[in-house]
């Protein structure tokens, strides 16, 4: 009886953790992850990429903290200007990727990061580092696709791609504007996990749209 | 009474709260005092924190009581923890973060190296940038020769470095030294390297003072680091162009096969050569290329080539004058490389290792005499390094190489020929004092055993950066190498050359443009001298006289270099220009005197523009070097003539355009666009009273062919294509 009770005791206590923990961890989450990604591009996500830095160092097993610690500092990365501060930043979010990567694996959005990851690597100095980044961002591609096709933010990055290779070389506008479309068509269907699973792009990929015409 | 209690109980616990919260305060600088504005501060394991406002201030409350670890974060510092006990009320915490060495701050060692690669912050020279260098000819060392410190010799292939002959610097693929890195040599035809510049993703050039983790070369090393595995995809390249067919096809990027063929007669067909070929240069070349990661911390790499070479040329005789004589050669030549790499204990520690075996076969008939050489080179290496320090910014390696060399040739009556094993171990430890100050203090010692000696080098680099873009390097080191094996062949008991190097560096690195300025000093000493009863200039010669180390030398100078991408939008421009003083004994010199492959003054101006809207990039390189010292056929070598100045223009562009995934560039060189009839030197004849120049194989050339690739194109940015060829 005794053991019983102490068992009891044992589930609620742990029970009521959980509890506790998972509204705080959603609740703060949810602000959180909501105001990266309705933030306009241009301005810094670092003063929140410190928020989610302290959540993943307290919630260790959770993966969606550190993957939006790497997504605001890649982000980050797009605004700084000089090449050696743009490599720290991406230093900084390839160590969270990581972390996220080791505690979810098979992870489509996972994927996406990495080759948006790999992308920002290349835009820091493209004559030469297209060939090796290049390859990564094509491998990425290809392991998300193969997790989940339906993911719209496969098809905006696959257009991202050719909006900024000339013509020249295989790329262009009009091809663009296809990969474009599919991903319009993919965000109408798609639904997030749940409020704090990445959800963002429809709106760069509406902006890229009126680019192309 | 229950419910007063139950308030009671309620009020209590809420003032225990309220109690409980901690105010934390503080303010988070460096170590200069200057405050860091977006650090971030945490208590561990909860939500707790802040970031840091403008002035470096942070304010935040916790539940969080008794002892906790506060941890800070900021990009470009290295993280810190610090415990404290929290009990109730205000508390104020200041904390100090120490700067991180990286790439913003850090100084690098530069002193007597040009980095050619993509990897490291102080890129100066691109793979792509070989093969963009219009007078190049897309060849490794032929663009090596318009970078500080070269020296022009067109007579004959090799990288002529400081006041250095060819033989002085060696080439390494991956730690492996090249046995034949040039096709094999005609009397004054220069040869082509054997590699592409394809095959590399980094080049590094050294033009002295060089690590402890190679040895054997008294100038300078050539490092080539050979491509990574880079995608799964398989492509087709086919290419065709006025001396020759080439077909290369990787199979799921981690296999590649290439089958060559070269004759080099429509090429000749269009020129009016200085040659005068029995039969032209024709070659059969093959290879494969393994390139794997057997785990995500180790790559396997292997690379097998095998070409066969045949030529034959009729050439001014110097027995008689007016007269020729047939050379004919037949080269045959393998070459195998093998590495394998892997990381582990969170890449703290690295070992390398690889295997190389390469055997080259020469069949020479110089008119009936039969001048055979062969060479069989197999060496291992094994290198194990350990990074250590916050961001893994020191390190220390040990290595060790085993070389077993067989060599031999065919002279007339002379049948010689020499085994020599060689081994070396090597440690070199490259570490930070602040990240303003880093040294390479490095020692290697080696054995050989053809002449039965030991030797010990000490290497040491120092780099100071004194300001936000500009530095200084310092390298000093002694150099060892084992006397060249046409002297060996005949006398063993030689010992081993030496030279000294101290060379201090300048470099400023602005907004893409960079300013490079170098001083240099280099003693000679043991340099093997043969007595011959005349001097006979011809190089070619096979030295039969009395040998021993009793030559010496000096070189001094210094080099300029510029370069600008940043001034004309889609341009890249380079001026280099060199001083040398040199003076030495050696060879069959009879006194100290300034070699004749040496020249004073080297000038040269690479540039190159992409024209966007034609898809055309286009180049133009002008070359200056001052003349060189013709010696007479039996001179005391106190009067000389110089030849006049060798200067070159040379032309190159390409066009390029992509249909689906079909990507095809069409490229055209001009070499000596002035048709300037540059005159490298004299050959003799054996009364010494007649003599021919040695001029390059033709003025003016022209140059063209066709690349054409199949397969999935990574995605390319815009900006990759204005130094693409």
């Amino acid at each position: 009886m005794k053991s019983k009770l102490v068992f009891v005791f044992a589930l609620l206590l742990t029970a009521a953790q959980s509890f506790a923990q998972n509204p705080a961890y959603l609740k703060t989450m949810e602000g959180l992850v909501s105001k990266i990604q309705t933030t306009q591009f241009g301005t810094p996500l670092q003063p929140l990429a410190n928020q989610m830095e302290r959540i993943a160092s307290a919630e260790k097993g959770e993966w969606l903290p550190n993957y939006w610690v790497a997504f605001c500092y890649l982000r980050d990365s797009y605004i700084e200007t000089d090449a050696a501060k743009k490599d720290m930043i991406l230093d900084k979010a390839d160590e969270y990727f990581n972390k996220a990567e080791a505690l979810s694996q098979n992870n489509d959005e996972l994927e996406v990061l990495k080759a948006n990851l790999a992308n920002g690597r290349l835009v820091v100095s493209p004559q030469d580092r297209w060939q090796t980044y290049g390859a990564k961002v094509a491998a990425a591609i290809g392991n998300a696709k193969k997790i989940n096709a339906e993911n719209p933010r496969i098809s905006l990055l696959e257009g991202e791609g050719m909006f900024y290779t000339p013509e020249a070389f295989g790329g262009g506008k009009p091809k663009a504007k296809v990969f474009f479309e599919k991903a319009l068509e993919k965000y109408a269907k798609f639904t997030p996990k749940s409020s704090i699973h990445p959800s963002w792009g429809k709106e760069i990929t509406d902006w890229y749209i009126s680019q192309c015409n | 009474m229950k419910q007063l209690l139950l308030i009671i109980l309620l009020v209590t616990a809420g003032f225990s709260v309220a109690l409980g919260q901690a105010n934390i305060k503080g303010k988070i600088t460096d170590r200069k005092g200057e405050v860091l504005p977006g650090a971030n501060i945490q208590i561990e394991g909860t939500y707790d924190g802040a970031s840091a406002d403008e002035k470096g201030e942070f304010a935040f409350t916790t539940d969080s009581k008794g002892e906790v670890v506060f941890k800070i974060t900021m990009i470009g510092y290295n993280p810190s923890v610090k415990k404290a006990t929290l009990g109730t009320g205000d508390v104020r915490l200041d904390f100090v973060l120490e700067e991180s060495i990286n790439a913003l701050n850090a100084v690098v060692i530069t002193a007597g190296t040009f980095e050619a690669s993509d990897e490291k912050k102080m890129v100066m020279l691109k793979p792509m940038d070989i093969v963009t260098t219009a007078g190049g000819a897309a060849d490794i060392a032929s663009v090596m020769q318009f970078l500080p410190g070269a020296n022009r010799v067109g007579e004959t292939e090799g990288l002529f470095v400081r006041g250095g002959s060819a033989n002085e610097t060696k080439t390494v693929i991956d730690g492996m030294i090249v046995q034949n890195p040039f096709f094999s040599s005609t009397p004054d035809v220069p040869q082509r390297g054997r590699f592409t510049p394809f095959m590399f993703k980094g080049t590094a050039f050294s033009t002295g003072g060089y690590s402890a983790q190679y040895g054997q070369a008294l100038s300078s090393v050539l490092l080539l680091q050979t491509q990574d595995k880079i995608s799964e995809e398989s492509n087709l390249n086919l290419n065709a162009n006025l001396a020759g067919l080439s077909a290369s096809y990787t199979h799921k990027g981690w296999i590649n096969g290439s089958l060559s063929y070269t004759n080099l007669s429509p090429f000749l067909s269009l020129l009016k050569t200085n040659i005068d070929f029995d039969k032209v240069p024709e070659a059969f070349g093959a290879s494969v290329t393994i390139n794997e990661n057997p785990t995500k911390n180790s790559s396997f790499k292997l690379y097998g080539t095998y070409t066969d070479n045949q030529s034959a040329l009729r050439l001014n005789s110097y027995d008689e004058f007016n007269s020729k004589y047939l050379f004919s050669m037949n080269n045959r030549n393998i070459f195998t490389n093998a590495s394998y790499q892997v990381n582990f204990d969170e890449g703290k520690w690295i070992f390398q290792s690889g295997m190389s075996y390469s055997k080259n076969n020469d069949r020479i008939r110089m008119d009936q005499t039969n001048a055979d050489r062969h060479d069989e080179r197999t060496q291992g290496r094994a290198v194990l390094t350990r990074l250590f320090g916050a961001g893994k910014n020191n390190s220390i390696v040990f290595g060790s190489e085993f070389h077993a060399i067989r060599v031999g040739n065919i002279y007339g009556g002379y049948d010689v020929s020499l085994k020599d094993n060689y081994s070396a171990v090597f440690t070199e430890s490259e570490f930070y004092v602040s990240p303003k100050l880093a040294a390479r203090v490095g020692l290697r010692g080696e054995y050989t055993s053809v002449i039965d000696e030991f030797n010990v080098a000490p290497r040491l680099s120092l780099a100071y950066k004194v300001g936000k873009y500009a530095q200084f390097s310092l390298a000093a080191g002694r150099f060892y190498q084992t006397p060249d094996k046409n002297y060996l062949y005949l006398n063993r008991n030689l010992d081993y050359e030496i030279a000294d190097h101290v060379i201090l560096n300048y470099q400023l690195i602005k907004n893409d443009r960079t300013f490079r300025v170098e001083a240099f000093n280099k003693n000679y000493r043991n340099l093997i001298t043969e007595k011959t009863d005349f001097f006979d200039p011809n190089p070619y010669r096979f030295p039969t006289g009395k040998t021993d180390n009793s030559g010496e030398g000096y070189a001094k100078g210094f080099d300029v270099f510029f370069r600008d991408k940043k001034s004309v939008k889609n341009a890249d421009l380079w001026v280099t220009y060199s001083f040398l003083d040199t003076e030495r004994k050696f060879q069959n010199y009879p006194s100290r005197v300034t070699p004749s492959f040496a020249s004073k003054h080297n000038f040269s101006v690479v540039s190159k523009y992409f024209l966007e809207k034609l898809n055309t990039s286009v180049g133009l390189t002008y070359s200056l070097t001052s003349g060189r010292r013709i010696y007479d056929y039996g001179s005391d070598l106190k009067t000389y003539e110089l030849t006049k100045p060798y200067e070159n223009l040379s032309f190159a562009t390409s066009y390029f355009r992509a249909i689906k995934n079909h990507f095809v560039v069409f490229y055209l060189a001009v070499d000596n666009v002035l048709g300037r009839k540059n005159v490298f030197g004299y050959r003799y004849s054996p009364d010494g009273k007649q003599r021919t120049a040695v001029i390059p194989p033709a003025y003016r050339t022209f140059f063209f062919g066709v690349s054409w690739s199949i397969g999935k194109l990574d995605r390319i940015p815009k900006e990759a294509t204005l130094n693409f060829d």
